[in-house]
């Protein structure tokens, strides 16, 4: 592209004017040149990626429809079968893994962005300290999941957790958090919650800022309420922000593993198993890496329906514009 | 009426309030957090709980470091995430620089798959990974994070470059063109001098993804000598009894280079994060 600039600027009053011919064979020549140029910069690259993503995901496939034995220091991969996938279909827990993913998964980011979106509205209108406001919103982005999950474990804890107490102390008894199904599934959704939150709301935020500011002075004359200038013209405005962010939250939060590995190991029971916990105790607890394949093949399957479905994002987001 | 109000009056408004109950939000766990490091380890587990901890006690941090090595679990960290930083900035700002300025084919095609792969679950590449490390002798090795991390960095940062060369104006890389300069020099010398912003946040988004990834640490490197922060921490103590003070002792270490990191470079996260891409 750069040169083909050049070769316009050329053209105008040089002597390469009078030789259109031979002035297009130098620049195809400059543009195969460029070209090769680019496969040789990008090519180590490539290679680092499809060696060690795509190679392994096709590998995880040939493992999900294999026997495969762990040896001494190997494996050995034994015939064609359907087993393991027959296997994930009829086990119910594989089922309930796949439920709580997804319903996991939509629940919280659904919250996610309501919140992240109320705090980026509430921070544009903050007029001194957003630089540093900014930098605070990070924060639980940047703290390791496996230590924001040994903290809110701490906080849940049930004989001398402070929330348990501070439960207690307005009056409604000591609940096992962590112990009983349904209230270890809010609690690991709070712990997500609280940690992604403030990640939408500088997304979010970082969209705002760059909105036209005349289309809100002009509603504020007209008289429009806030309410309504955020409905009428702040959202509409944000959507393609929103929903890139919201894809890739949906996308990434399908892998969930960390949060519940570590606060809850997946219990009580199975309660809080997502796919990934589900295939990475059935392949290093149970050592099957047959049927655990299958299990993390499904997550990646998952992933993908979910990308193809939204190719034309994916697209918008090459040419750097709106869906 | 409005009324003007004066003095720190005029600080009362709905705008400031908000504002209050986002910091608390966001800080309350991370006070509780730095507070409980600091207690002593008997008034850890006391009831009612010690809001404001009294006397404070640096012994937990003692004891991350002497009884349950944690210096070992940094110092693996810090190899490994300062390594595959450097390896993805260095490919990943050459891939960037191809697709992003140069006239190749097929370019729409690798930027949507690399996008793609930066999605997929990390579940989905440790099977196939760990017996592949396992046959080749390399698990518990800073080479089995180191590759697969940058691997899994890459396509991200080539995003995040290829998006910031090419807002870079070409007028420059032109005259050396013209001037004869190698390619390699164009870019060494011409290009990346004006990419340094793009490169502060490809960088930062890999060095804090490598600080905290945990999957591939927990199954890859199981020996101690070879455990990331993550994974020294998760692992602490037994299931029934999890020394927390020296978990949050440890965790408030590992939080602040990352802290500080993005305090610093935080305007070069927030536009990587509106350059296109958002990684999570």
């Amino acid at each position: 592209m750069a040169v083909v600039e050049v070769a316009k600027e050329a053209e105008v009053g040089s002597p390469t004017k009078q030789r259109p011919k031979a002035n297009k064979q130098f620049r195809d020549r400059n543009q195969i040149m460029l070209a090769r140029l680019g496969w040789r910069f990008t090519t180590p690259a490539l290679v680092i990626v499809g060696a060690i993503t795509i190679f392994p995901v096709v590998f995880s496939i040939v493992l999900s429809l294999s026997n495969v034995n762990i040896t001494g220091n190997g494996f050995q991969l034994q015939g064609f079968t359907f087993s393991n996938y027959s296997l994930l279909i009829h086990s119910s827990e594989w089922r309930y893994s796949l439920g709580f993913t997804v319903f996991y998964t939509f629940v919280t980011v659904f919250i996610e962005v309501v919140l992240g979106t109320a705090f980026a509205v509430l921070m544009e209108k903050l007029s001194k300290g957003r630089g540093p406001m900014m930098a605070l919103l990070l924060l639980p982005w940047s703290i390791i999941t496996v230590i924001s999950a040994e903290l809110w474990q701490y906080v849940y804890q049930g004989t001398y957790g402070v929330l348990q107490y501070l439960i207690n102390s307005i009056g409604f008894g000591k609940p096992v958090i962590l112990g009983t199904p349904t209230p270890a599934i809010i609690a690991m959704m709070a712990a997500d919650i609280w940690k992604t939150t403030p990640f939408v709301a500088v997304i979010v935020l970082a969209g705002l800022v760059m909105l036209p500011s005349d289309v809100f002075e002009a509603a504020s004359v007209d008289g429009c309420s806030p309410w309504q200038s955020f409905w009428k013209i702040t959202f509409p405005l944000l959507r393609p922000t929103l929903s890139i962010a919201v894809l890739f939250r949906i996308l990434q939060a399908f892998g969930v593993f960390d949060l519940p590995f570590v606060l809850t190991s997946g219990g009580p029971g199975t309660s809080t198993t997502s796919l990934a916990i589900l295939g990475y105790k059935v392949m290093f607890n149970n050592l099957e890496f047959g049927p655990g394949s299958a299990v993390a093949v499904s997550a990646t399957l998952l992933v993908l329906i979910g990308c193809l479905l939204f190719l034309r994002a994916f697209r918008s987001q090459v040419n750097g514009g709106d869906l | 009426m409005k009324v003007t109000r004066v003095g720190w009056k005029r600080y009362i408004n709905g705008v400031n309030f908000g504002v209050v109950v986002v910091i608390l939000f966001v800080m309350l766990p991370i006070y509780w957090l730095v507070i409980s490091s600091l207690k002593q380890p008997a008034s850890l587990g006391a009831t009612p709980p010690q809001f404001f901890p009294n006397p404070l006690s640096l012994a937990n941090y003692r004891d991350a470091f002497h009884t349950y090595g944690f210096g070992i679990y940094f110092r693996n960290s810090v190899v490994v995430t300062v390594v595959t930083t450097i390896l993805v900035l260095f490919f990943g700002s050459l891939a960037g620089y191809g697709l992003g300025r140069l006239p190749m084919r097929g370019k729409s095609a690798i930027l949507i798959t690399l996008l793609i792969i930066s999605l997929f679950p990390g579940i989905a590449v440790v099977p196939p990974l760990y017996l592949l490390e396992r046959t080749v002798g390399i698990l518990n090795s800073y080479q089995a994070l180191i590759v697969p991390y940058t691997a899994f960095n890459l396509p991200f940062a080539i995003w995040i470059l290829r998006n910031y060369f090419q807002g870079i104006p070409k007028e420059m890389e032109e005259t050396g063109r013209i001037d004869g300069a190698s390619p390699w020099k164009i870019y060494w010398s011409i290009v990346m001098p004006q990419a340094l912003p793009g490169l502060f946040t490809a960088g930062v988004f890999t060095f804090t993804a490598a600080w905290t990834e945990f999957l591939m640490a927990l199954t890859f490197n199981n020996s101690n000598n070879y455990r990331t922060i993550p994974v020294g921490i998760a692992l602490f103590g037994t299931p029934f009894n999890i020394p927390y003070g020296t978990i949050f002792a440890a965790s408030v270490v590992a939080v602040i280079p990352i802290g500080i990191l993005v305090f610093v470079f935080r305007k070069s996260v927030v536009s990587g994060l509106t350059s296109g891409s958002v990684k999570g």
